[in-house]
C-alpha cells in the first residue's frame, strides 16, 4: 500500500472535491447535517434527559461520532461498483479505492471534530486533557470503518440490493446505540447484548475522553480494538476471495 | 529473454440462465433450485511466450478471446488455471482516460490518470509540458474536463498515457482515435516504442497497423490458438479462414 500512497491521496482529494462539488462552503454543508439533527434531537428530548449531565454536549457528541460511521460505510459501499472502470479498464490494487474513500471521510469527520472540540470548550469552559487521546481513539474507529467498508463493497457487487439493507440496518442501530438517551434506561438484563454493539462502545469512549475527562475502561477499549481487527480481517479477507471475480460481475 | 511468459492458461465463464443480482433474487432461487448456467471457454489451453523488445499482435474474429486474453495479461480478470508471469512494470491500455474526472481541470486530469498508471507527481512534473504539446492542448490546461470536446479528451488521455509506458504496453484498439494526423502521430509514437526496445501487445481489428508493428502474431479462435508466428503469415491464416467461413454460410444459404 505504501508504495501506492501518491495514488491514493490523488483518488482521496477527488473524492472530497467531488464531494464538496469544488465550493468552498461546501464542508459547512456537511457539517450543517449532524448539527441540524442535534437541534432537533435536543429540542425533542431535553424536556426527558435535560437534566442528565452535559445532555447537549453528549449528544454532539454522539451524533458526530454516528455521523462518521454512518456516512462512512454507506459512502465506502458504492465505491467499487461505482468506479467501475477503475475495476475493469485498469489494475490498480483495489482495496486502494476503498481505502481512499474512507481517507476522505476520514478528513472531513476531522474537521468536524476540530468544530465540536471548539463547541465542547465554549460549553463546557475547558478541554480535558484525555482529549489528547482523541487521534488514537479516532485511528481505531477509522480502522473498523475501513473493514466495514471493504465487506460492504465487496458484497454489493453481487447483491446490488444491500445498499437498501444496509440503510435499513444502520437505521435501526442509531436506535440501538446511546446517541440521544442516556444509558441508563437500558434494563440490566439487556445491558450484555447492548454492548455488543460496537457504535456504543466508541460513543462511550469519546465522551468519556471528550467530556468528562475520564480514561476509558479497559473493558471498552478492549472491544473497540477488538471489533476493528475484526472487522478489518473478516472485510479484507472477503474482499480478496470476491475480487477476483469483480471484473466480471462489473 | 521473455517479458512476457504464458503458460497453459484456461478462463471459463459461467452465463446463468437467470442473473442474479440482489439477496432477494437469491434467496428465491436458493428456495426453488434455480441455479442453473451455462459455461463457455472463453480462453482455453493458451500458451506463448513474448520476447522482450517485441511487438506481438493478436488477432481473431469478435468473440474469439482476445480481450479476455489481454484483460488477463492485465491482470483485471484472473484465469481459471495456468499461470502468466511478466518480467518488468506494466502499463495497460484497455480504455484510454479511465478515471478522468469532468468536473476537474485536464491539469489536475494528468496528474490523477499518471498516478493510476503508476507515474509519480515528481516523474510528471519533469513531462509534464511534453504531455500537453504533445495534445496541442497547451492553451487549455486550466480548464474543465467537461468542457473539453471528445476529440480533446482523447489526445489527453493519450498524451498523458504515453509518457506512462515502463517496460511492457498492452493495447486494446485504442489507436483508433483522434483525426488522421492525430492518428499518424500515435503510430510513430508506437514505432518508436519498438526501437527503444519496450514490449508491444497489441489486439487489434485493424490489420496493416497489426502488419505495420508487430514482428510476431498469433491468431485466436473460440479461444484456442490456431496458429502463431510471423505476422504476414498468420494474417493469411486468418483472411483464409474468414473466407471460408463466409462461403460455407453462403453455400449453406444457396441449399
Amino acid at each position: 500500500m505504501w508504495q501506492h500512497r501518491e495514488l491514493i491521496w490523488n483518488l482521496t482529494v477527488v473524492d472530497l472535491k467531488n464531494r464538496y462539488q469544488n465550493t468552498a462552503l461546501g464542508f459547512f454543508w456537511s457539517l450543517l447535517s449532524p448539527l441540524l439533527q442535534a437541534l432537533v434531537l435536543y429540542f425533542i428530548f431535553r424536556h426527558l434527559w435535560g437534566r442528565e449531565q452535559d445532555f447537549a454536549i453528549n449528544l454532539l457528541v454522539g451524533i458526530m461520532c454516528w455521523q462518521f460511521f454512518a456516512t462512512g460505510t454507506s459512502s465506502a459501499l458504492h465505491t467499487i461498483v461505482g468506479k467501475s472502470n477503475l475495476v475493469t479498464r485498469v489494475y490498480i490494487p483495489r482495496q486502494i479505492l476503498v481505502l481512499s474513500n474512507v481517507l476522505a471521510t476520514l478528513i472531513n469527520s476531522l474537521l468536524t471534530f476540530i468544530v465540536l472540540l471548539l463547541i465542547i470548550v465554549v460549553l463546557l469552559g475547558h478541554l480535558p486533557v484525555t482529549v489528547l487521546l482523541f487521534p488514537l481513539i479516532h485511528f481505531i474507529y477509522f480502522w473498523f470503518i475501513f473493514g466495514a467498508g471493504l465487506l460492504l463493497s465487496s458484497l454489493f457487487v453481487y447483491f446490488r440490493d444491500l445498499n437498501q439493507i444496509w440503510q435499513v440496518l444502520t437505521q435501526v442501530l442509531f436506535f440501538c446505540s446511546p446517541i440521544f438517551y442516556p444509558l441508563s434506561i437500558i434494563p440490566a438484563y439487556l445491558m450484555p447484548y447492548y454492548q455488543l454493539n460496537p457504535v456504543t462502545q466508541f460513543i462511550i469512549i469519546y465522551r468519556a475522553v471528550m467530556v468528562t475527562g475520564n480514561l476509558p475502561s479497559l473493558f471498552s477499549t478492549a472491544v473497540v480494538i477488538g471489533f476493528a481487527i475484526a472487522a478489518y480481517l473478516v472485510g479484507s479477507f472477503t474482499f480478496s476471495k470476491l475480487e477476483r471475480r469483480f471484473a466480471e460481475e462489473l | 529473454m521473455s517479458a512476457i511468459v504464458v503458460d497453459n492458461i484456461s478462463k471459463k465463464f459461467r452465463i446463468p440462465h437467470e442473473k442474479k443480482n440482489t439477496v432477494f433474487q437469491n434467496i428465491v432461487g436458493l428456495i426453488k433450485r434455480q441455479f442453473s448456467y451455462e459455461e463457455f471457454w472463453a480462453l482455453k489451453d493458451v500458451s506463448f511466450e513474448v520476447n522482450k523488445g517485441e511487438a506481438f499482435g493478436i488477432i481473431g474474429r469478435n468473440g474469439s478471446g482476445k480481450s479476455t486474453l489481454l484483460k488477463i495479461l492485465a491482470s483485471v480478470l484472473y484465469a481459471d488455471s495456468g499461470s502468466v508471469a511478466m518480467n518488468g512494470k506494466v502499463a495497460s491500455f484497455l480504455q484510454l482516460g479511465v478515471g478522468f474526472q469532468p468536473e476537474l481541470t485536464a491539469s489536475e486530469n494528468v496528474y490523477i490518470y499518471s498516478s493510476i498508471l503508476g507515474l509519480s507527481r515528481k516523474q510528471v512534473n519533469k513531462v509534464y509540458d511534453e504531455i500537453f504539446d504533445f495534445a496541442e492542448l497547451k492553451k487549455f490546461e486550466n480548464m474543465k474536463l467537461k468542457s473539453y470536446s471528445s476529440g480533446m479528451n482523447v489526445r489527453l488521455a493519450f498524451s498523458t498515457a504515453i509518457y506512462a509506458v515502463p517496460d511492457t504496453l498492452l493495447i486494446d484498439e485504442v489507436l483508433a482515435v483522434g483525426d488522421e494526423a492525430f492518428r499518424k502521430k500515435c503510430r510513430d509514437k508506437m514505432n518508436q516504442f519498438k526501437t527503444e526496445g519496450k514490449t508491444i501487445v497489441f489486439v487489434s481489428h485493424a490489420l496493416d497497423a497489426v502488419k505495420e508493428l508487430c514482428q510476431r502474431t498469433m491468431l485466436l479462435n473460440e479461444g484456442r490458438i490456431v496458429t502463431m508466428g510471423d505476422t504476414e503469415k498468420v494474417i493469411n491464416d486468418y483472411r483464409a479462414m474468414v473466407q471460408q467461413r463466409t462461403a460455407k454460410t453462403s453455400s449453406t444459404r444457396m441449399t
